[in-house]
């Protein structure tokens, strides 16, 4: 008995600058439905075509049946009635779509209040039991502002707080967007007691995990239009489309393994002893000791907030040391760089990036003619000099990060995440060209990522950061090829 | 669930009004003190720049021109302290303004302080009214034009705000004073006593605070309303009325009080030239009747007064709003 | 030719995407910076001289916007009293903006003490209302120019000290400034390329904002009789000479009012931001 809580019929979405082709979908009681697709995709906007609450300017086109009853996806109003009651969003970023000035149990408890009629003390109460059910402790969650809580526990709150009015539907619109893995996974847990409990769930991601975890049918979008759609085991493991098959191989549990690491050699280029770090009272790393040798591919891992970015400050001389040392090559001040998270952030964005680059060979009279090769190694067409950061893509931009600082003629590289805001394919790209390149010019690179199968893949030995009370788990920092 | 429903909603962790309150108070004290400090070293530097004849024209000034002698003026030399050596005279000086002793006016003789209770009721009224008037007219408009930004009661309401700002308090009353006084003779020009005089300097005022806090209220209002939380509220099923009463109001309500902090810069100036304008008998007034005198305990006295009052004032704006955000009560 | 053209593309470019709020108040300060200035050369009357057989006088050839109550030429005095708040506002926020940027950049740069005590000391300009203060200093030395240029000055730098000292901090400490110096460029080059290009339209903004408030300080001080002294041309001074003549001469009136609200309107509109 297969009750059929959401259907679409042709449902599109067009306007400035944007279309979603249309595209039909139905969802059954019990039933989980997951849009995938990069950023800029337009899976987004699907959502809110069906909330009724896409922005002035854009339109939607098809028909929706939710619980038998039929609308026009033109008409968003006509759905407003069921917000909270028969339809519940999860917010993008929950942190921002909690009031600030509330306390969370009171976020919740008015659900409840306002939407179900329970009393004062009563919502209350069945505030409390929500997010005691969700594993929020109520001294950590009841009368917290949304700005103590972190990134997990604030999702739960929206969870709780637009889930308290019973709508059997569900829609996720990028649940797990800044959580690191094991976060991650507890969201997707999270969701998926919807449709166990004969609910519906619909998900919107980027992530390829969390469509596999969730299951059930996955439609994959790409530039708005579906590239492929078909059960989660099937389409996640058997792809039949190109772009299927590539997204997928981009993966990094499915690159190729690694080479194995060239012998290396020479003087350290960085070392430290006894390295140490204190934040908030506590020690992100204590008693740290490393040491990089030209050439050489360092992984660090670990979860949000353990200190992987200090540790890059303090091997960079941006920072000073709580306690030990840090020794660097002597003789090249300016080969120690970095790259960084988001790459708009590390350019200034009011110049071009012609007159970037210029600046640089200016400053340090390098040589001209280096540039040209460099760029065509890094795929880089020349038109593109002419614009500002903010005009080329932030994979362009990365790569031309990497051009800027392999102009320098690095020794030590710091990359922080420096693919994390990519996409799949193109963070497979770069990552194998920053790789390639490096060793070809024996610069030693330390690459941080919240990606344990991504460093696996890539580097030589791996760094682990630890969680908590903290400390490097000294022994994972032996010579060993991982 | 006996023991939760024990305590009281949130009471452990949610902070309660009264946390954080010394935060608050003490940079005011502060402030307050700067403030005498100031003023008490602007009016000394003063005494000390008076030209040679001043002490014969204020006693002239005082006990008219027939009576002036040399005793007389060495009377005010000795009050003013100008036959005392510089460091000496302004260390006696602060240490009378520490003791609230703030000399006699110069020109009618009479304690400053007993002169400054006169004045103080007569400004505070105006000054009172003139910003409920403000708030009546100015954040309610802005709400209604931020529901619908870029409608016609945005850009009317834009432009109407663009000239009121263009217009400075004094040309403003002027205006209506040639308005409602002179051509129609509907209200009194200038005066004090009957509640037909605070009209137009009220009005005055008012009209030059609201025509700020209405665009306050609106960039409040657009930026509330779409803001994520916002969107959340709705979506969650709370509708749009309760959407704007829980989650709508405090939120544009922050910045519009936290504005009013800068807009008292506004009302004490105001207050100066708008009284002097409409012969209110306030603080304004008596400090530029002061200034033209050179009545110097006057100066310092309603200059400091003035002062105070926007230092209070301003605590008033930061108690509100210490009460309305519980993240300014966090520790 | 090229060159020319390249010069000639800047200002229209620059002018395209200035916004239409923007473009009224350059306009409309324009007009009146050219009335201030074209007029002693076209129009050529004494603001000082009167003629007491002329008094309020409605417009002729001779004087084009009237007489006074002391029958001097009131186009001639309107162009002085703009010439005087335009004088003053350029000079305030060109003296209060460069001490104010250099001051808030070092405190945002460098932090530590000399933040505190800069910031200690901007807070202590700010525990008076602004005109007030003015008001004391105008009263140490009545009718001086200076005087009141030194009162306005002294509240004004305060703003930018305050915002371009936020915006450094928040600058110093982002990954664009941390990547520039990492490439081993120094602070001339960080600030040329990444704090003035985010400063420039703030310190823009409030130049016109301070340039209105010291036009409005000068203003209301004379018009209450504590700032600049007759018989100079200044338009809160004028307006209240004309005053007792608004039946008789509401032209004259008029002048010094509409001369002062322009003045300040043009002002605001070049500071206004975009508005969503």
């Amino acid at each position: 008995m297969s009750e059929i809580l959401l259907e679409g019929h042709a449902l599109g979405v067009h306007g400035e600058g944007v279309s979603i082709a249309p595209v039909d979908f139905s969802l059954a009681r019990g039933g989980r439905l997951t849009l995938l697709g990069e950023t800029g995709s337009g899976k987004s906007l699907i959502a809110q075509a069906i909330m009724g609450t896409l922005p002035s300017g854009l339109a939607a086109s098809g028909e929706l049946t939710i619980e038998g009853q039929a609308y026009a996806a033109a008409e968003g109003a006509t759905r407003r009635a069921l917000w909270g009651r028969r339809l519940a969003l999860l917010p993008q970023e929950p942190w921002h779509a909690l009031d600030p000035t509330m306390a969370s149990g009171a976020q919740v408890a008015e659900s409840h209040r306002y939407l179900r009629g329970l009393g004062r003390r009563r919502a209350r109460e069945a505030a409390r039991r929500d997010l005691v059910g969700l594993g929020l402790g109520l001294a950590d969650a009841e009368g917290s502002l949304p700005g103590e809580l972190s990134g997990g526990m604030a999702q739960r709150v929206a969870f709780a707080a637009a889930s308290a009015g019973g709508a059997p539907l569900v829609i996720a619109d990028e649940p797990t967007k800044g959580l690191d893995a094991p976060r991650r996974d507890a969201v997707v847990r999270l969701l998926a007691a919807t449709p166990q409990r004969g609910g519906a769930l619909l998900t919107i991601t980027h992530d390829i995990e969390v469509a596999r975890r969730l299951g059930g049918e996955v439609i994959l979008l790409r530039r708005g239009r579906v590239v492929e759609r078909g059960p989660a085991e099937r389409l996640l493991s058997a792809p039949r489309s190109d772009y299927a098959k590539r997204l997928l191989e981009a993966e990094p549990s499915r690159w190729p393994a690694p080479p194995p690491p060239p012998a290396t050699c020479g003087e350290p280029v960085v070392e430290a002893r006894g390295l140490a770090k204190w934040r908030g009272g506590r020690a992100l790393f204590r008693d740290l000791a490393l040491s990089l040798r030209p050439g050489e591919i360092v992984g660090v891992v670990g979860p949000s907030g353990c200190g992987k970015s200090t540790l890059g400050d303090l091997l960079l001389g941006l920072t000073g040391t709580d306690a030990g040392e840090v020794k660097r090559a002597a003789g090249h001040r300016l080969a120690f760089q970095k790259l960084y998270q988001d790459p708009p952030a590390a350019f200034s964005p009011h110049w071009s990036l012609a007159r970037l680059l210029d600046d640089l060979v200016r400053r340090h009279r390098l040589d001209r003619t280096a540039i040209a090769p460099l760029m065509t190694r890094l795929g880089l067409d020349r038109e593109l000099l002419a614009r500002r950061p903010g005009e080329i893509s932030g994979g362009e931009l990365q790569r031309f990060a990497i051009l800027r600082v392999l102009l320098m003629e690095p020794r030590f590289l710091f990359a922080d995440e420096p693919t994390s805001r990519l996409d799949p394919i193109t963070q497979r790209d770069t990552l194998a060209l920053l790789v390639e390149l490096a060793r070809e010019r024996h610069c030693a690179v330390m690459l941080v990522s919240h990606d344990p199968a991504l460093i696996e893949r890539l580097c030589d030995r791996r760094l682990v950061l630890g969680q908590g009370e903290a400390v490097l788990a000294p022994e994972s920092l032996d010579a060993q090829a991982v | 669930m006996d023991a939760i429903n024990a305590r009281r909603f949130g009471s452990r962790r949610f902070p309660a009004l009264g946390a954080g309150l010394g935060r608050v108070l003490l940079p005011r004290l502060l402030q307050a003190g700067l403030v005498a400090w100031l003023v008490g070293t602007l009016t000394f530097v003063l005494t000390r720049t008076l030209p040679g004849d001043m002490a014969y024209r204020i006693a002239a000034g005082r006990y008219g021109h027939d009576m002036v002698d040399g005793a007389a003026a060495e009377a005010v030399r000795t009050e003013l302290a100008l036959d005392q050596p510089a460091l000496l005279a302004y260390l006696s000086w602060l240490g009378d303004l520490l003791r609230l002793d703030l000399g006699r006016s110069l020109v009618s003789g009479a304690p400053v302080i007993e002169e400054l209770g006169h004045l103080l009721g007569h400004s505070l009224g105006l000054a009172a009214v003139a910003l409920l008037l403000s708030l009546l007219l100015g954040p309610p408009l802005g709400l209604a034009a931020g529901l619908r930004p870029g409608g016609a009661l945005d850009r009317v309401s834009e432009a109407v705000a663009s000239l009121l700002r263009a217009l400075p308090p004094f040309a403003l009353g002027l205006l209506l004073i040639l308005l409602f006084s002179v051509s129609l003779g509907w209200l009194p020009a200038a005066g004090h006593g009957r509640s037909a005089h605070f009209v137009l300097p009220a009005l005055t005022l008012a009209l030059a605070l609201a025509a700020v806090s209405s665009r306050v209220a609106r960039h409040a209002m657009v930026e509330v309303s779409g803001s994520a939380y916002y969107a959340f509220s709705r979506t969650k099923g709370l509708g749009e009325r309760l959407s704007f009463l829980r989650h709508g109001l405090r939120n544009v309500a922050l910045p519009i009080v936290a504005y009013l902090g800068v807009q008292f810069v506004t009302l004490i100036e105001g207050v100066v030239v708008v009284e002097t304008l409409f012969a209110w008998p306030g603080i304004g007034h008596a400090l530029v009747h002061a200034i033209v005198a050179r009545d110097l305990p006057m100066i310092q006295g309603t200059a400091l007064l003035m002062g105070l009052l926007f230092v209070a004032l301003n605590t008033g704006v930061d108690l509100f709003c210490h009460g309305l955000d519980p993240r300014r009560r966090q520790p | 030719m090229k060159l020319s053209l390249a010069l000639g593309a800047a200002p229209a470019d620059g002018w395209r995407r200035l916004s239409t709020r923007r473009r009224l108040g350059l306009v409309l300060l324009g007009l009146l910076l050219a009335v201030a200035w074209l007029t002693p050369w076209l129009h050529d009357a004494d603001p000082a001289r009167q003629q007491l057989t002329r008094i309020l006088e409605s417009p002729t050839l001779a004087a084009p916007l009237g007489t006074d109550h002391l029958g001097r030429d009131m186009l001639a005095r309107t162009a002085a009293a703009l010439r005087l708040s335009l004088d003053m506002a350029l000079l305030s926020v060109v003296s209060a903006a460069v001490p104010g940027i250099l001051l808030g950049v070092i405190a945002g740069w460098r932090g530590g003490w000399g933040d505190r005590v800069l910031g200690g000391l901007a807070d202590a300009c700010l525990a008076l209302p602004g005109l007030l203060l003015v008001l004391l200093l105008a009263a140490i030395a009545p009718g001086n120019f200076w005087a009141l240029y030194v009162g306005i000055a002294l509240v004004l730098w305060i703003e930018y000290f305050r915002v371009v000292r936020a915006r450094t901090r928040v600058l110093v400490a982002s990954p664009q400034l941390e990547a520039s110096r990492l490439l081993g460029f120094g602070p001339g080059y960080l600030f040329r390329r990444h704090l003035w290009p985010e400063l420039a339209p703030q310190v823009l903004t409030l130049a016109a904002f301070g340039a209105a408030s010291a036009i409005l300080a000068m203003a209301a001080l004379g018009f209450v009789s504590v700032g600049l002294r007759p018989p100079t041309a200044e338009l809160g001074l004028m307006m209240t000479e004309l005053l007792p003549y608004y039946h008789e001469a509401p032209w004259a009136m008029a002048q010094p009012i509409l001369a002062l609200c322009l003045l300040v309107l043009s002002l605001n509109l070049l500071a206004a931001k975009e508005t969503k």
